[in-house]
C-alpha cells in the first residue's frame, strides 16, 4: 500500500470523524429586529407564538377530524391553515423563505379529499418548512423573547444598599463566599464569622431577586430554601463555637453550593450566557 | 289684602306640593325604587357607562370617590414608575393580571386589553358579570347597581393581595381588609347637583385604599445582652398580617444595629434585612428574635427600626432605641 493510499485512507477517517461533529453543530443567531412586535413589551400580547399555536392547531384539527370522519371540519381547518400558514409568512420579511406557499396549498389539498393517506404524505413538505424554521430558529426565539433576562435585573446589595447589576452582584456574593471559605481554611475564625454575615445577607437577598421573576414561593424555595437555611444555622454554629469542627464547616458548604447555587446554575446559565453575547 | 293673602296660600301650597312631591321623590329613589316602572327608569339609563368607560366617566356623578381613588397606589398601578421598572418595561406576565385586571372578583383575575393606563379602576372592581356591583343595592338611575356583599369582605381584596389575605386568615382577627383600608365615613355616593339630594348617605369606603404607616406602637421591641452575645426580639402586635406585606413587592423594614466600645468608637454593626420576598417578615404577634456574636468589648448599642415601601426608595425611622451594657 502506497504512503498515498494511506494517507487518503487516514484522511478519509478524519473526515468521516468530523462529519457527525459538523452536524451537530448550531449557530444560535439573534432573532431578526422585526419579531420583536410580535412580542412584549412592543406587543400587549406575544403574537409570534399565538400565531404558531394557531397554525400547530389548525394542522393538528385536521388529522383529528380525518380520524373521527368529520369532513366538514377537515376542510374548515384546512382552510384556515392556508389562511394563517400566508398571514405568518408576511410577518417577518427575513424568514420569508422559510415559508412555501405551495407546500401548504398542496397539504390542504390533499385534506380536502378526505384521504388520510394522501393527506400524510403531503405533509411532508409543508413539515420541513416548519422544521427547517425550528430547527434554525426556535432556541435563538425562546433565548430572547420567553426568557426573562438576568441583565436587564437590578439587585438592591443589602451591604452597599445600591442598586447593581446582576452579573456585578453575583461576582460580589462569590467574594464574599470567599471572604468565609479562605477564612475558615486559614483557621481565622473570627473574620470567617464577620464574613458569613455578609455573604449570608446577599444570598438571602436572591430570594427577593428570585421573586422578580417567579410568583410562587416553591420556586424560590427550589433555589434559595430549607437547604440554604440549614446549611447557613449549621455554619453560624460552627463559627461561633470554641472549636469550629472543619468536617461539619465544609459539609453545610458543600449542601449550600450543591441545592442553592447549583440548581440555579443548571437551570439559567446556559440561556443566560446566550442572552449576554447579545445585549453586549 | 284678600289678593295677597290668596298669593300667600299659592305659595305655601306649591311649596308643600313640592316638598312632598320631593320627599316622596326622595322615598321612591332611597327605599322603594322597585315600584318604579322600568319603562321610565330606561329613559335614565345611560348605555355607555356598561360598556366599561374610563374611570373619568364615572367620576362626572361620583366626584369624591373618584378624587380619592386618583389619590390612591390603584390608580397608578400601571403607570408608576416603579411598576414600569420592576415589570420590565410591563413586559412581566406574572404582574398583568393584578396590575390590569379586567374584572376583580374573588380569585386571581385576567389581564385586560384595553384602557391600561387606568390601573384598577372603578370598573376592574364595580362592572362584574355585565352588572354595576357595589355594597348597596341602589336605584342609580343611569345604571342600576346590585348590592354583592364580599365588598365589605377580605376574600374580595384577596384576589390579588392572596398572600396577605392568607396571613390576615390565619390571624383570626376579625377586622376585614376594608375596616383598617377603607375605613367608611357617612356621605353620598353622587355628588352631581341635585341627584346628590334624592340620595341619601350611606357608609362610604376611602378610596385611597389607606396604606397604614408603620408606627412605633406597631413593632414592641426588647433587647439585652448575653456573655458575648447581643439579642434583640421584634414583635407586630397590632398590624393583623405580616409586616411588611406583598404578594409580589418588596417593601422592607431594615434594622441597624451599632456597636460601640468603651471610647465611644462603633466597632461593629449588624443588619437585618425584615421583607415578605426573604420571608424575614415580623408575623401577628409573635416575637421574632436576633443574635450577634460580639467580637469586641462592646458597651453600646444603637438600635434603628426603618421602613422601606415596595414604591419608593426613602426610608423612614419606625423607632430608635439606645441599648447600655
Amino acid at each position: 500500500m502506497s504512503f498515498l493510499r494511506i494517507l487518503l485512507i487516514a484522511a478519509a477517517f478524519i473526515f468521516i470523524g468530523i462529519l457527525p461533529v459538523h452536524a451537530k453543530d448550531m449557530i444560535v443567531k439573534e432573532p431578526p429586529k422585526s419579531l420583536s412586535k410580535y412580542y412584549p413589551p412592543e406587543s400587549k400580547q406575544p403574537k409570534w407564538i399565538q400565531q404558531m399555536h394557531k397554525m400547530s392547531t389548525h394542522f393538528g384539527g385536521i388529522f383529528v377530524n380525518l380520524k373521527e370522519k368529520d369532513f366538514e371540519n377537515v376542510d374548515v381547518h384546512a382552510d384556515k391553515l392556508v389562511e394563517e400558514y400566508k398571514k405568518t409568512s408576511e410577518m417577518v420579511p427575513e424568514w420569508e423563505d422559510y415559508f412555501d406557499i405551495k407546500a401548504v396549498e398542496a397539504f390542504a389539498a390533499a385534506a380536502k379529499t378526505h384521504d388520510i393517506a394522501k393527506a400524510g404524505k403531503e405533509s411532508g413538505g409543508l413539515g420541513k418548512t416548519c422544521g427547517k424554521c425550528h430547527a434554525e430558529q426556535e432556541i435563538s426565539v425562546w433565548a430572547k423573547f420567553h426568557w426573562p433576562s438576568f441583565h436587564k435585573i437590578r439587585v438592591t446589595d443589602p451591604i452597599s444598599e445600591k442598586e447593581v447589576e446582576f452579573d456585578d452582584y453575583m461576582s460580589s456574593i462569590s467574594t464574599s463566599f470567599k471572604g468565609v471559605t479562605v477564612n475558615f481554611g486559614e483557621g481565622q475564625y473570627g473574620r470567617a464569622a464577620k464574613a458569613l454575615k455578609v455573604f449570608k445577607s446577599r444570598y438571602m437577598e436572591l430570594k427577593s431577586t428570585c421573586s422578580k421573576c417567579h410568583a410562587t414561593q416553591d420556586v424560590k424555595r427550589f433555589y434559595v430554601g430549607q437547604d440554604a437555611d440549614t446549611s447557613f444555622a449549621g455554619l453560624s454554629q460552627e463559627l461561633n463555637s470554641e472549636k469550629p469542627n472543619p468536617e461539619k464547616f465544609w459539609k453545610n458548604i458543600g449542601l449550600l453550593g450543591k441545592t442553592g447555587c447549583k440548581h440555579c446554575h443548571l437551570v439559567h446559565r446556559t440561556n443566560s450566557f446566550i442572552q449576554k453575547m447579545w445585549e453586549q | 289684602m284678600r289678593r295677597s293673602s290668596r298669593i300667600f296660600d299659592l305659595i305655601i301650597g306649591v311649596g308643600l306640593i313640592g316638598v312632598s312631591g320631593f320627599a316622596m321623590l326622595y322615598f321612591l329613589v332611597n327605599e322603594r325604587f322597585e315600584w318604579i316602572p322600568e319603562q321610565v327608569l330606561e329613559l335614565a339609563r345611560d348605555p355607555e357607562i356598561l360598556k366599561r368607560p374610563p374611570a373619568k366617566k364615572c367620576s362626572e356623578c361620583h366626584k369624591v370617590i373618584y378624587e380619592t381613588w386618583k389619590d390612591s397606589r390603584h390608580s397608578i398601578s400601571w403607570t408608576s414608575e416603579t411598576f414600569i421598572e420592576a415589570s420590565e418595561n410591563r413586559s412581566k406576565e406574572k404582574c398583568l393580571p393584578c396590575h390590569i385586571p379586567q374584572s376583580v372578583q374573588g380569585e386571581k383575575p385576567s389581564p385586560r386589553m384595553d384602557l391600561r393606563d387606568e390601573g384598577i379602576y372603578c370598573v376592574s372592581c364595580h362592572f362584574i358579570d355585565n352588572k354595576m356591583q357595589g355594597p348597596y343595592d341602589l336605584l342609580a338611575p343611569p345604571h342600576p347597581t346590585f348590592r354583592n356583599p364580599d365588598y365589605v369582605r377580605s376574600n374580595f381584596c384577596g384576589s390579588c393581595h392572596q398572600k396577605t389575605f392568607k396571613e390576615w386568615k390565619a390571624t383570626n382577627v376579625e377586622d376585614t381588609c376594608q375596616d383598617c383600608h377603607m375605613p367608611r365615613k357617612k356621605g353620598r355616593l353622587t355628588q352631581k347637583a341635585g341627584f346628590n339630594l334624592l340620595h341619601k348617605k350611606r357608609w362610604v369606603g376611602d378610596h385611597r385604599f389607606l396604606h397604614g404607616e408603620i408606627k412605633e406602637k406597631d413593632v414592641v421591641m426588647e433587647s439585652g445582652w448575653e456573655e458575648n452575645f447581643f439579642i434583640i426580639s421584634l414583635k407586630n402586635q397590632t398590624i393583623p398580617h405580616f409586616v411588611p406585606t406583598a404578594d409580589n413587592g418588596d417593601p422592607r423594614l431594615y434594622l441597624y444595629i451599632k456597636f460601640f466600645n468603651e471610647a465611644g468608637e462603633e466597632v461593629d454593626n449588624a443588619k437585618e434585612i425584615i421583607a415578605p420576598q426573604q420571608e424575614t417578615a415580623l408575623p401577628y404577634n409573635k416575637k421574632m428574635r436576633y443574635r450577634y456574636r460580639l467580637f469586641d468589648k462592646i458597651i453600646k448599642a444603637e438600635v434603628e427600626l426603618k421602613y422601606q415601601p415596595a414604591w419608593s426608595k426613602e426610608k423612614s425611622t419606625v423607632r430608635t432605641e439606645t441599648v447600655l451594657r
